[in-house]
């Protein structure tokens, strides 16, 4: 099952004719501001998919923030990455055209972030380059990322180690000396004890890690 | 040297916090431009464009207005972005961060993707609020993604665009296997870089094209 996420304003009918006719798909995922969904456009669309039998989903993101955004759309991709049934990954895409320009831009980074193909459809059709094997998830070992998740949002370095175990000491402490180098992660000394809190990176990578799920 | 970056569209207020955060900036590049068949939407670039200008002068900040002949086409503005990071880079200068709130819609993703590509520092402006909010970047050249002979192939591909070249043609001009080259092409299909179009005279072939956007992909060395 191949799905076609498209960012979605009520203005937006041509920018998702022309994804829809691009970029092949069996269900489409229509992401914009409550009430789009109400809109002559949306109508037109929800006719036109009823007729290939599948019924058009629409998911309502709001606000200003576009951190949170950004969670909002990758939330969507990663439900539709597995299917729920065999837990085998599907065919996701995103049109970044529609709705505003925030929800336009937060769509990009989130395609960034989870690793699917996302395009500009204004017009002409532009494929981005978002790199499937580029996620966080392929760019870090399996144990930097066991030891991001231990860390959260933040613990004393002897607590991070004791339960990085079975792992050495010493291979525990060469990965928070690794985590730092990425700048994914922060030293602070309180009451003489060393702590390590995640930087914005770094907690940018344990939200994509989370959604991304396992590999497969 | 430091130097901000920016996208601007009507409101000046979208770009000028970013030079009051940022300390010491010595030069701010901006791009801007306009649907020149709406008049009201030309005199309100223009006057952002002015508006920014005047504040630069009065806090003594070099200023740079790139005029884009076309805020719609994505992959130009893209590439004109990414050309004069690289050349402020290459002249030892520091890019404090690139604030990509204003602009048009392609003119601003366009930005944030050069941003991405290149891990520049980037932030929002918050539509109401004027706070800026900063993107968390992971600094990564996505270029290192390409392996020597993927980056061979696509070059390759970028140099004879205008040509219509398929798989076994490509093996032959490029002295590989074809199934090395289709190993190849595989991969850069799955990585987004390529993409096989039917052959316009024998339904039996596939010509190899490679995306739009790829150019931006490549990194330094194209």
């Amino acid at each position: 099952m191949r799905t076609l996420v498209s960012t979605f304003g009520p203005e937006d009918l041509e920018r998702v004719i022309t994804a829809m006719r691009a970029l092949p798909y069996d269900r489409m995922v229509l992401v914009g501001e409550p009430g789009a969904d109400m809109s002559e456009a949306f109508s037109q669309l929800k006719s036109v998919e009823e007729f290939s039998g599948h019924r058009l989903e629409f998911q309502g993101v709001s606000g200003t923030d576009f951190l949170g955004l950004v969670d909002d759309v990758s939330q969507v991709i990663s439900s539709r990455l597995r299917d729920h049934e065999t837990g085998a990954r599907q065919d996701v895409s995103i049109n970044i055209s529609g709705g505003s320009k925030l929800l336009g831009d937060a769509a990009l980074f989130a395609a960034f972030r989870m690793g699917v193909s996302a395009y500009l459809c204004d017009g002409k059709v532009v494929k981005l380059p978002v790199v499937s094997g580029a996620t966080p998830r392929d760019r870090f070992t399996s144990v930097q990322t066991k030891l991001l998740g231990v860390i959260g949002v933040g613990c004393a370095l002897d607590e991070a180690i004791e339960r990085m175990k079975p792992g050495s000491r010493q291979a525990s402490e060469r990965v928070v000396r690794e985590l730092k180098k990425a700048s994914l992660i922060r030293a602070d000394v309180k009451e003489g004890r060393v702590f390590l809190i995640p930087t914005d990176e770094g907690c940018e990578v344990l939200r994509a890690l989370t959604l991304l799920g396992s590999p497969g | 040297m430091v130097v901000v970056f920016g996208t601007l569209g009507f409101r000046p207020k979208s770009l000028i916090p970013t030079l009051k955060s940022t300390p010491g900036v010595d030069k701010l590049v901006f791009y801007c431009g306009s649907d020149k068949s709406d008049p009201d939407a030309v005199k309100k670039v223009a006057d952002a464009r002015q508006a920014v200008l005047d504040y630069c002068k009065t806090m003594r900040i070099a200023a740079e207005a790139v005029d884009l002949e076309d805020p719609f086409d994505f992959k130009n503005i893209a590439l004109r972005i990414r050309r004069d990071l690289r050349r402020h880079r290459s002249e030892g200068r520091e890019i404090g961060i690139f604030n990509i709130a204003g602009g048009t819609r392609p003119t601003s993703a366009a930005a944030l993707l050069v941003c991405i590509l290149e891990g520049i520092p980037t932030v929002y402006i918050h539509d109401l609020t004027y706070e800026e909010i900063r993107l968390p970047m992971l600094r990564m050249e996505y270029s290192q993604v390409l392996s020597n002979e993927e980056r061979e192939i696509l070059r390759f591909l970028l140099n004879n665009r205008d040509k219509e070249i398929t798989e076994v043609e490509l093996a032959a001009r490029i002295s590989k296997h074809k199934a090395t080259v289709n190993h190849h092409i595989k991969n850069l299909i799955a990585k987004g870089a390529v993409r096989l179009d039917k052959h316009p005279k024998d339904a039996r072939k596939k010509i190899v094209r490679v995306e739009d956007s790829t150019e931006l992909l490549l990194g330094e060395t194209g």
